[in-house]
Parts: C-alpha cells; structure tokens; sequence
C-alpha cells in the first residue's frame, strides 16, 4: 500500500496522556510481571514521550512508541542488572502465586498468566489490538506487516489464551 | 468460553490497572530528560567556545585556517550508535534487535548536521531520487556479515540542497528490526507501510 505523504495534526500530550497511561501501564505489566517496575518504566517512556512530542505525536500509534520504549528501557536495565526480569514466571504475575485467589487483588493471575504464553509476534498484536485499542490497519502499520497476518495472529492469540482460561474456568 | 468472552476478559484485566502519576510529574520528569540531553550538547560547545577563545588569544586563529571544526564524539543508545569524524562524516550502526526511537535518531544526526526523516513502519522514497546517494552514504565492511548490527557512514556534506535521508524502521516476523535509508526530496516523497523486502534501487537496508 503506497499513499502521499499529508502530515498530521499533532496530538495534545496532556490529553494522549489521559486516555492512554492505563492502557500501557497494564500492557507493559504484562511483560515486566512487577507493578512498581512497570509503573516507573512507563512514566519514564512517557517523560520521553514529552521530550520529543513533536516527533512522536506523529508517530502512526504513540501509545505503541511509549509501550516500545518502556519495554526497551526494561530490557536495558535487564542487561545492566544481569538478572531475569523480562519476563515473569506464568502465575507470578502481579505478585500473585498460581492458583492464588485474586479475591484480595483486583487482577486475575490466571488471565495475566495466560497473557505471557503466546509467542512473541502474537503477544505484539494483543498488546496493539486488545490492549491499546488499535484497529487492524493501524496494528498493520506498527508492526510492519499486513492487516490479514495481524487478523490470523490475534485469532492463535486469542485460541492460546482461551486454552489457558478454560480448564481454570471449568474448575470453577 | 468464545472469542468475545476472552477479549472481554482480557479487557476487564485492563481496566482495573490505574495510572495514578499525574500529567505534571510526567511533565516534570520529561524536563529532566531533556536536560540529560542538553547537558552534553552544552558541554561541546562550552568546549569549543573555550577553545576558540584560547586560540584567538593565542592569535593561531590563522595558523589554524577557517576550516569548520569538527570533532570525533560518539553517541550510544540502545538502538544506535553514531560517531562523528574529524573530516565531518559520521559513521551509524543500528542495533536491529532493538526498534529505533524516531525523535532521539533525528536529534542526533541533526546535530551532526545530517538532515533525516525518521520513520516507524513506514518507509518514504522519492521517485526519481535525487542524484548522488551513492556520495552520501558507504559502507565499511562486508554487507555479507552475518553480525546483529551493521553501519553506514554518512557524509552530509553530499548532501544535495532540499534533501534529506529517508530511514523508514519495521518490525519482522522474528522481532529483529529492519530499517531502510534512501535520499529523498523533501519536496516530492510518497510513504509505503508495507515493509520493503529488498533495499531500495537509491538505499540501503540495515538488520
């Protein structure tokens, strides 16, 4: 798909703010697994954000150049730490052991588990589509691939996190 | 449990995660980012400053010639490294496993004086493409090495009047990144999002 160059109008940072911290903070929660790490990468991903708003708020989706940033300065800090912490063990998430009732957290570790277990290309498009709310084309165009492998990725993303929802499910 | 009913889930679990930092702390902490990258920008120059000044007060500013001066400075980030040359060229390597960041990548050659446009998932090229690419950009090493980064260096003084470097950033199948750099017109330019598989006939591709 080719088009003419038009330009964009810029976003009001103050406003992009508002309407997408949640959303990144949840989907680089999801990666980090600690929710004061992931707090903290993603008020410096939108610091930066804010630094450079000019460029950025031309970017084709800002919250996904936040939630790449943030998740670029975790693997930074991984590699100066050299711990693991990329990615959190399945059940862990949140801080919650498996199996754990999340009558005492307001997030279920079951699905937050289940977030982790699709591929790399898949978790991408469930954090796009699901998570930040991105059409198809827009997720296309982020990721750099065409609108019906963004459909077939989130349609194995979505069989993967049911598998890993309904045997918990069925024990209820 | 169908499709919708595990979207809705998911996005249930969202939705109870709150940001609680206000836009001023954010706000306050981006001016700190900004200094971080101020300060060393100061510094160079407060260094060139001084040393002009030494030189005129030494009356070499004629032994040394009108010649701008330029310094060998190196700048690392995740996803680049850009050194800058005496003769005033700057050699660019780009980390493909990391995704470029548009606005820091754009600052830097900026100071460097190399105009660019950065973009992510999208690619811009003019046709036809001003004449002379080949002048401003070349490459050290094989193009055959199999290492996770490769380099371009750059020479903005080839730089035809009203052009700049098009680097046009996608994400592959396998996370690595892959980012291709043409000259183009600033005036005449059309942008494609589909991630080019081949390096365009006025470019070269990284990653």
């Amino acid at each position: 798909m080719r088009y003419v160059h038009v330009g964009t109008g810029q976003l009001d940072f103050a406003e992009f703010y508002r309407e997408s911290k949640d959303a990144c903070l949840f989907a680089v929660l999801v990666s980090v697994g600690d929710r004061d790490v992931a707090q903290d990468l993603v008020d410096e991903a939108f610091a930066r954000a804010w630094a450079s708003w000019r460029s950025v708020s031309r970017h084709p989706a800002p919250a996904a150049w936040v939630v790449r940033v943030a998740l670029n300065a975790s693997i930074s800090r991984w590699r100066k730490r050299r711990r693991e912490v990329s990615l959190p063990e399945p059940g862990k998430v949140a801080g919650l052991a498996a199996g754990q009732e999340a009558a005492d957290s307001p997030l279920d570790p079951r699905i937050m588990a289940a977030l982790t277990r699709p591929p790399a290309r898949q978790r991408q498009v469930v954090t796009m589509r699901l998570l930040l709310d991105l059409d198809t084309s827009r997720t296309a165009e982020v990721l750099g691939i065409s609108p019906s492998a963004v459909k077939a990725h989130l349609a194995r993303a979505i069989a993967t996190l049911r598998s890993g929802l309904i045997p918990e499910r069925q024990q209820e | 449990m169908n499709d919708d009913e595990v979207i809705t889930a998911v996005r249930e679990q969202r939705d109870k995660v709150h940001s609680h930092t206000s836009v001023d702390q954010i706000i306050s902490r981006g001016r700190t980012v900004r200094a971080r990258r101020w300060i060393p920008g100061a510094v160079t120059a407060l260094a060139v400053v001084a040393a002009a000044g030494t030189a005129l007060a030494l009356g070499l500013a004629g032994v040394l010639g009108a010649a701008p001066a330029h310094s060998t400075d190196t700048i690392r980030t995740m996803a680049f490294t850009l050194v800058r040359h005496p003769n005033g060229t700057a050699t660019l390597t780009i980390n493909r496993n990391v995704l470029l960041e548009p606005g820091t990548l754009q600052r830097d050659l900026a100071r460097d004086g190399i105009r660019a446009m950065i973009t992510v998932g999208r690619f811009c090229s003019s046709d036809p493409a001003p004449a002379g690419w080949t002048k401003v950009m070349s490459f050290p090493g094989s193009p055959a090495d199999p290492g996770p980064v490769r380099s371009v260096v750059i020479n903005p003084a080839a730089m035809p009047a009203g052009t700049e470097l098009s680097f046009g950033s996608f994400q592959r199948a396998n996370g690595a990144a892959q980012t291709s750099v043409a000259l183009i017109d600033r005036r005449s330019y059309t942008c494609t999002s589909t991630a080019p598989t081949a390096p365009p006939p006025d470019g070269v591709m990284i990653g």
